[in-house]
């Protein structure tokens, strides 16, 4: 795979938090239109590598680009906006605005940061809510809505920025098993539709079914990368075989 | 009865039934064994101690210039307090540290002395853009009193912003807000609810503070208060004492209960 076709491209990407070294040489490369999952134990280092991607963190070494964006040259929230516009976050946490309904929360971004009209704003937010199927939640708030519905509300959110890449941490993580299928069939739409995703997952069977790439992770370092079939089915790293005896 | 149990919120008014109960009855027998005759002294001069004249208008000082002197300086410290909390909060160093040493100072001094350091470091009236600004005794003592005030506040808000829960930052940088947006539409708008108890309850104790002005010679409760014992016997200044002490508790006491009601009602919200 060519450098310079990837949307994405990460080259040996160091991070520390501390004294404690996060990130110890992340390389890899993002196809427009490719679904990658990053898997992993936990504190391998996963979430840090989305959340560096869309410059929540900086890094201490190494180069980030993402479309014509060199993020690590990034520095203030003013040179991060259009980066911002390109890649959308969905988080564990949901991380909703909780003093506005589901409506206004997907509206405020496009509103207050990309200054679209409101009228065109609104029907993209409730065209979104149908999308995730939560049209009848839209003047709920947040607090009235249980896990795997606020989670499909900060899809519609992070979608109504009109992203090209979605970032997905974790996010079945915090849910209860019968609300993950609603919010997993709502990403598989989206990766069938084309648009770039990340998801950092443990959800190893939809990693299978929707990824065009799976990463294992493993302190800090990328071990091994491969399609899914492979992968899951002939791991050549002893670590990923571990991992995968313990969880699959 | 069936049913029937005391919980720790009916103890709780019973206890305070039975201490005014107390009062009252204390008072009722003090005053039918000859305490009667103070008493009317006291009612006699109660137009003076509330509004600073005999016949109780036109207001020239006692209680109500305190309750005047109170808002007034909640005001101010509302001000100050908002910008010393947001600097205290700023990334930037330069910003930041002076603010903490301002906070902590003005918080870690004795009310009194801030007042007579306002006092005597303000001069009585200031050149400010060719303008003469006066400073009277007033002004000095709403300064003084918002400055320890203020600093408290900061804390205040210091507290509710960094309450938040930090997901809401990531997600609102996540959409390409900047700091200031961020705190514009998403961290104030939900610190700002968290806030209201913690700035009521800085009310109460700056309301019993206004009672430190009397050393700025300023014509309230107290000093009106001392003035008038010169012309009274010895045992009626307890009398005195009691009423001026039965005005703040009233005042006061109402405000903090509510504060405290707000407090739980806020409680409940996390994330």
């Amino acid at each position: 795979m060519s450098r310079i076709e990837a949307l994405i491209e990460l080259d040996n990407v160091r991070k520390s938090f501390g004294d404690f070294e996060v990130l110890k040489g992340i390389s890899m490369f993002v196809q427009k239109g490719e679904a990658v999952c990053i898997i992993g134990p936990s504190g391998s280092g996963k979430s840090t590598i989305l959340r560096c991607i869309n410059g929540l963190f900086p890094i201490d070494e190494g180069f980030i680009r993402v479309g014509t964006h060199r993020v690590h040259e990034l520095k203030s929230d003013k040179a991060m906006r259009s980066l911002r516009h390109q890649v959308a976050m969905v988080f564990q946490q949901y991380n909703l605005f909780p003093h506005r309904t589901a409506l206004q929360n997907i509206m405020m971004a496009p509103i207050q940061v990309l200054g679209h009209d409101r009228a065109e704003v609104e029907e993209r937010a409730r065209k979104l809510l149908k999308k995730v199927r939560l049209s009848e939640k839209a003047d709920s708030y947040p607090g009235q809505l249980s896990g795997g519905q606020q989670q499909r509300v900060a899809i519609a959110r992070a979608l109504a920025m009109q992203p090209e890449v979605i970032l997905f941490d974790e996010v079945t993580a915090a849910l209860d098993p019968e609300t993950v299928k609603d919010v997993l069939f709502a990403i598989r739409e989206l990766v069938e539709e084309g648009l770039t995703c990340i998801l950092v997952t443990h959800e190893m069977k939809f990693a299978r079914e929707v990824s065009q790439r799976v990463c294992f992770t493993d302190h800090g370092l990328i071990v091994e990368s491969a399609p899914p079939a492979e992968l899951f089915d002939n791991p050549q790293d002893p670590r990923t075989r571990e991992f995968l005896g313990q969880v699959l | 009865m069936a049913g029937f149990v005391l919980h720790y919120d009916d103890k709780k008014r019973a206890v305070q039934l039975l201490i005014t109960l107390g009062v009252v009855v204390w008072i009722a027998v003090d005053a039918a064994t000859g305490g009667s005759a103070y008493w009317t002294r006291v009612l006699v001069r109660l137009p003076l101690l509330l509004t600073g004249s005999a016949t109780g208008w036109p207001v020239t000082g006692g209680f109500v210039l305190n309750i005047l002197l109170s808002i007034a300086s909640m005001a101010l410290a509302t001000a100050l307090g908002t910008i010393m909390g947001l600097g205290t909060l700023a990334r930037v160093g330069l910003i930041r540290v002076p603010n903490l040493l301002l906070v902590n100072f003005l918080r870690n001094s004795p009310w009194l002395v801030l007042l007579f350091a306002t006092l005597y470091f303000l001069p009585f009236e200031m050149r400010i853009f060719g303008t003469i600004v006066p400073f009277p005794p007033f002004v000095k003592a709403v300064i003084g009193l918002a400055l320890p005030t203020a600093a408290n506040f900061s804390e205040v808000i210091r507290g509710a912003v960094q309450s938040v829960h930090s997901g809401q930052w990531e997600a609102a940088r996540s959409l390409g807000y900047n700091t200031f947006q961020i705190y514009r539409h998403v961290i104030m708008q939900q610190a700002m609810r968290r806030m209201i108890p913690g700035w009521m309850n800085l009310y109460a104790p700056l309301m019993i503070a206004t009672a430190l002005a009397t050393v700025t010679g300023i014509q309230d409760v107290l000093t009106i208060l001392n003035t008038l014992l010169a012309m009274e016997n010895e045992r009626v200044i307890v009398y005195f004492y009691l009423t001026i002490l039965f005005l703040f508790i009233p005042y006061c006491y109402p405000i903090a209960a509510i504060a405290r009601r707000l407090e739980r009602a806020v409680k409940g919200d996390s994330l």
